[in-house]
């Protein structure tokens, strides 16, 4: 925050902590700027000359071969060069400008759709399978590009070079331009028919199949090694195999109704030249209408069909991009948003004098969407320096006392820091003063260098290893080569023990004045953990720090200045 | 990127049926182009020479006719080339998960189950684009190209000649551009794994990043890596576009010097306007597959890129050999009932050092048996061992009989949960049942009581990899899934590791007391575990030691 310095500044910037919607990631993917506009410029340009080279090749070969002198020619010949080469040429520049301009827009459409889960991440996200979500942000994020690409350019691309055809013909015979603007009509309305409704029934059941599918893949794979021991595996694989038939059955039903449309433009081309020579043949033998005439009116149709045979292509794209972007707006949940505390609030913390560090007073809390609290506590206060123990059964309302404190989610009643109430307070201010040590502690797919630097970045490798030896995983760190061993995908090579210390270790880094410990020994062994929470106390109170430790499980020994326990959902005094 | 890779020929062989009927397809296609610009030619003409509308008329419902035909055929090949698709990818998929299967997995954590399951199916998925855009035209281009190139030199040499000459053009540019392009390709790829890898890590961290306040960065850092993306891949695209230039340039050329050409003919008196007219009209579509290829090229590059991944990890399954030879009975005298490990010491990895001493040591019929250890000292290897997922070296045997060589499938008397309960999407019942065809509800019942888990209901419906239960809760259920799987299958092992690591202490007890009753009844129960409660608890206990400390283990044996 740029305001730091002024104590009693308010955060000016609140970033948007709203549930995202279908059309606010439309809009975002919409690619803007000169790129697009160039890009559109080009690809209508490229379609004029299309339509340019056919009528004027056809043209040519009509006139000469009425054999005027060569010069009435000369006009002919140089457009049909200068078409030829302008479709390449604006083609290229076309896809280059696109491309772009889509990218560029990708751009965006990733930032602003981490920028908005940020604020609300982890309570505020919908409660989505693991695959799904992978499923949803990667590839549907992805899908955005084709919002300018595959629907926008070629559509208006479409559009614009059908007018200047209709209008061009109906110079040399309004009959034909009538002809030809019926069968474009005719050619969209069935293109739309064919990929609105019956691809779109196909495709509204794509999305969950192909959910389904990676869903069955990310279970059979992720658990492979049970799947097998059990002998459950041709169980699991016929679940794959069967979500894969059921996705090929919806993609070939989708083609089906794209195949109709692509046919309806070979019909229809046909049918607009057959409307064209039909009105313009009496004309001609009239003497309305001259021999090159009537090759144009029979050629051109070709061509404009040519461009227009994208248009298939980008309705069908369009509900693509749509039903991305819905799944991407699902991605939040409207109803847990609002129970996200607001990135708003003073940006520094004032001490009241004489206050305790942590006074809780007819708190209650409750999970996100749920209407009753989770949890209440009637008086706590907790002094600097103290080390407090939680303990509780499991599902008794601990994590939930965790991520109140640390401003995950809301509470009602009083929370004060330092004599500050917490709801007053930048969500980001309050993270600085409390550390919480998650019970499944997050390791990124990175080295144990990186995993440990993101907690405090200007640590040296010297500072990184006298922590790790601290936590108990120096001799582990230098049997695996060192800082720059990875800890594998989800913290895959590390053990439930190793990734525990590792995280407690980023929370030393960090500093915390107060640091609260979600079940930080649930999976590291007896004999190490007593150590473990007696090495992390200790160090705790010689830095003057405070620790409020949540168990399950009983923890031994005199380490801790008062012990509480949660029962039904209430703060209890010790046993 | 070759045009049709062998070895999709090979691993795949739905293909064969698809390219027959797309040949048959591309004949007609044939068929229709020549007879349309035939027919439309010969109507302008006629009206020319002065044909009336009603003499025409049987020409232009031929017209439409053939339009329509040509319709047919258009729709035939979409709905053919993605059945096509979704075979191929079926068989690849399978023949994936097949691969995977035998690598095994500690092979698959290595790779990463994640980008795995991205690969078959994301990866697979580009393939649609390949079949439903690429190689329909490619074999068009073989078809289509060919013999309107005789034809068009059958009715004007000149013409013909233009157009081969062009022709060989277009593929000599390709090939120089994708020989250019193939190593960028690779990379974007590459990139493009990478940044969906970065980004499902940043969207699973995002809570781990608020509480370091580190949330801020992550947005410069993803439009750090997105822009890192676009210059990647534009990189690529300017090239692979300028393919599409190339083709372009010289398609449009090639039609505008034919028809130049015909036209000074025709001012010349040198040609009559039927054949140059019919000739115009099937020079561009010489060049249209061919285009269609090179515009489709990009699209179906990143499929055949993404089996090229599916290839390296089919031939890696490849040179394995097939279920090694089933190991020999020791004689029944030498027979120790139970599990014995002899000097055994496992590698998690075929080239990773080894972290524990050797080991020797029994679990016996009807004893709780713990097996405790420092942390990282390869607990749960030895238990990959005795599952048959990892490799070791001594010996280790069942009631006398070796395990080396046993598929991990088939041993049917190991009933064993791992440490990540590994659940998958389905009601806690299934998860419990899980490899029981008809499932027993008293057994379930039984199991659950016996986990601990009575809290929980058999009917809960849970989310892929078990989402929605804690750690604890998640733990239980893993566990009354070997119960269950034990008692149903009458199996003489039951394996728990780290079963109690999230759990209560008077859970934890409960537990204890249940898995004593079990052993009780002849049962050979190890328990990896350092909780007093199990260390307690115990018949016996084994102590692995790390390899650094002494070559010597202990075995302790309470009574």
């Amino acid at each position: 925050m740029s305001d730091t310095l002024n104590p009693a500044a308010t955060a000016t910037t609140s970033p948007t902590r709203t549930a995202v919607t279908t059309r606010d990631v439309l809009r975002a993917a919409r690619p803007r700027g000169k790129y697009a506009t160039g890009g559109l410029l080009a690809a209508i340009g490229s379609a004029l000359s299309t339509v340019a080279l056919m009528a004027c090749s056809a043209y040519l070969i009509t006139r000469a071969s009425e054999m005027p002198p060569i010069m009435y020619l000369n006009m002919a010949i140089v457009g049909v060069r200068a078409f030829a080469l302008g479709r390449a040429f604006f083609r290229y520049l076309d896809r280059l400008f696109s491309h772009e301009a889509a990218f560029r827009q990708l751009e965006t459409v990733r930032v602003g759709l981490l920028e908005r889960l940020l604020p609300i991440a982890p309570a505020g996200l919908a409660r989505s399978r693991r695959g799904s979500l992978l499923s949803t942000l990667v590839s549907d994020v992805d899908e955005m590009q084709n919002l300018g690409l595959r629907v926008i350019q070629p559509l208006l691309t479409a559009l614009g070079v059908s007018i200047v055809a209709v209008v061009g013909v109906a110079f040399l015979s309004p009959g034909a331009a009538l002809g030809l603007a019926l069968a474009l009509i005719l050619t969209f309305a069935l293109s739309a028919w064919a990929i609105s409704v019956v691809a779109a029934r196909a495709e509204r059941s794509l999305a969950p199949q192909r959910a389904t599918l990676l869903d069955a893949l990310v279970d059979y794979l992720g658990a492979l090694d049970v799947l097998v021991a059990y002998g459950a595996e041709p169980a699991a694989r016929a679940r794959v195999d069967a979500a894969d038939r059921a996705l090929t059955n919806s993609l070939v039903k989708r083609a089906s109704g794209t195949g109709i449309a692509a046919a309806a433009i070979a019909l229809f081309t046909g049918v607009a030249i057959a409307i064209a020579m039909i009105s313009a043949i009496p004309v001609l033998q009239e003497g309305g209408l001259s021999g090159p005439g009537l090759a144009v009116l029979a050629l051109v149709p070709l061509a404009v069909f040519e461009v227009v045979a994208n248009v298939p292509l980008a309705l069908g794209a369009w509900r693509q991009v749509r039903s991305s972007a819905e799944r991407i707006a699902n991605a939040t949940d409207a109803e847990r948003v609002a129970d996200v505390p607001a990135e708003v609030g003073l940006t520094e913390l004032v001490p009241v004098a004489d206050a305790d560090l942590l006074t809780l007073s007819n708190v209650a809390i409750r999970h996100p969407g749920a209407t009753e609290p989770a949890l209440r506590i009637d008086a706590l206060s907790i002094g600097a320096g103290e080390s407090l123990l939680i303990e509780g059964p499991s599902g008794a309302g601990k994590t939930t006392l965790a991520h109140a404190l640390v401003r995950f989610i809301d509470y009602s009643g009083s929370i004060r820091l330092q004599g500050v109430e917490l709801s007053d307070l930048h969500p980001d201010t309050v993270r600085n003063e409390i550390g919480l040590c998650e019970q499944v502690p997050y390791l990124f797919d990175e080295d144990i260098r990186q995993n440990l630097l993101f907690a405090h970045d200007t640590a040296t490798d010297r500072d990184l290893e006298v922590i790790l030896d601290q936590v108990g995983l120096g001799d582990w760190m230098r049997e695996r080569g060192g800082l720059s061993a990875r800890v594998g995908e989800r913290g895959a090579l590390v053990s439930g023990g190793q990734a525990q210390r590792l995280a407690l270790a980023r929370a030393l880094l960090h500093e915390f004045p107060v640091i609260v410990l979600d079940e930080p020994t649930a999976s590291v062994e007896g004999d190490l953990a007593t150590a473990l929470i007696a090495d992390l106390v200790n160090a705790a109170r010689a830095h003057g720090r405070t620790v409020i430790l949540i168990s399950h499980a009983d923890v031994a020994g005199d380490l801790f200045d008062r012990r509480l326990r949660i029962e039904a959902g209430a703060l209890v005094s010790a046993r | 990127m070759r045009p049709l890779d062998p070895r999709l020929l090979r691993y795949a062989r739905s293909i064969r049926v698809f390219l027959a009927a797309q040949t048959l397809i591309g004949l007609v296609t044939t068929a229709c182009v020549i007879g349309f610009a035939a027919v439309l030619t010969r109507i302008v003409t006629g009206a020319l020479d002065g044909d009336s509308l009603s003499v025409l008329g049987p020409w232009l419902g031929a017209l439409v006719g053939v339009a329509a035909v040509r319709a047919l055929t258009v729709w035939a090949s979409e709905t053919l080339s993605m059945r096509a698709a979704g075979r191929v990818k079926a068989e690849l998929r399978g023949k994936i998960l097949d691969a995977t299967r035998k690598l095994g997995p500690s092979w698959l954590a290595r790779r990463g189950s994640i980008s795995v399951a991205t690969l078959s199916g994301r990866g697979m998925d580009a393939l649609d684009d390949y079949f439903a855009k690429y190689l329909p035209q490619l074999i068009l281009t073989a078809l289509v190209t060919p013999i309107l190139v005789v034809v068009i030199w059958w009715q004007d040499w000149v013409s013909g000649i233009v157009v081969v000459v062009t022709l060989p053009l277009i593929p000599f540019f390709m090939a120089l551009v994708g020989w250019a392009t193939q190593s960028i390709q690779r990379n974007q790829w590459d990139t493009l794994g990478k940044l969906s890898r970065g980004f499902v890590d940043l969207l699973g961290g995002l809570a781990t990043l608020k509480i370091f306040g580190r949330q801020h960065r992550q947005a410069d850092r993803m439009r750090t890596i997105t822009a890192d993306y676009r210059r990647a891949t534009m990189k690529v695209l300017r090239v692979t576009f300028l393919s599409g230039f190339v083709l372009e340039l010289a398609s449009s050329l090639a039609v505008a010097i034919v028809a130049v050409g015909i036209g000074l003919r025709l001012v010349e008196g040198n040609m009559v306007l039927s054949v140059g007219l019919f000739v115009l009209l099937l020079a561009p579509e010489v060049f249209l597959p061919l285009r269609n290829v090179g515009t489709n090229f990009h699209a179906a590059a990143e499929g055949v890129t993404a089996s090229e991944d599916a290839f390296e990890i089919l031939d890696a399954a490849a040179v394995l050999p097939e279920g090694a030879a089933r190991a020999v009975l020791a004689s029944a005298d030498s027979a120790t009932p139970g599990i014995a490990f002899v000097e055994v010491r496992a590698q998690h990895e075929a080239d990773a050092p080894l972290a524990h001493a050797p080991l020797t040591a029994t679990v016996a019929p009807g004893t709780l048996t713990v097996l405790s250890g420092p942390s990282g000292v390869g607990k749960s290897s030895l238990v990959g061992a005795l599952l048959g997922f990892t490799d070791y070296v001594g010996e280790i045997t069942r009631d006398g009989a070796s395990l080396r060589g046993v598929p991990a499938g088939e041993r049917d008397w190991l009933a064993w949960s791992p440490q990540r309960p590994g659940l998958t999407a389905g009601t806690i019942a299934e998860n419990v049942t899980l490899g029981d065809d008809v499932p027993d509800p008293e057994t379930l019942a039984w199991a659950l009581e016996t986990a601990a888990a009575t809290d929980l209901d058999p009917a809960r419906d849970l989310g892929v990899a078990g989402a929605g239960l804690s750690g604890g809760q998640a733990q239980r259920v893993g566990i009354a899934r070997a119960l269950y799987r034990q008692r149903r299958r009458n199996c003489a092992v039951l394996i728990l590791d780290e079963p109690s690591s999230a759990l209560d202490h008077a859970t934890e007890d409960v537990l204890v007391q249940n898995l004593r009753a079990l052993a009780a009844t002849g049962v050979s129960v190890l328990v990896l575990s350092h909780r007093q409660a199990f260390l307690s608890g115990a018949d016996a206990r084994i102590s692995l030691t790390p390899v650094s400390v002494s070559a010597a283990e202990t075995i302790e044996v309470d009574a």
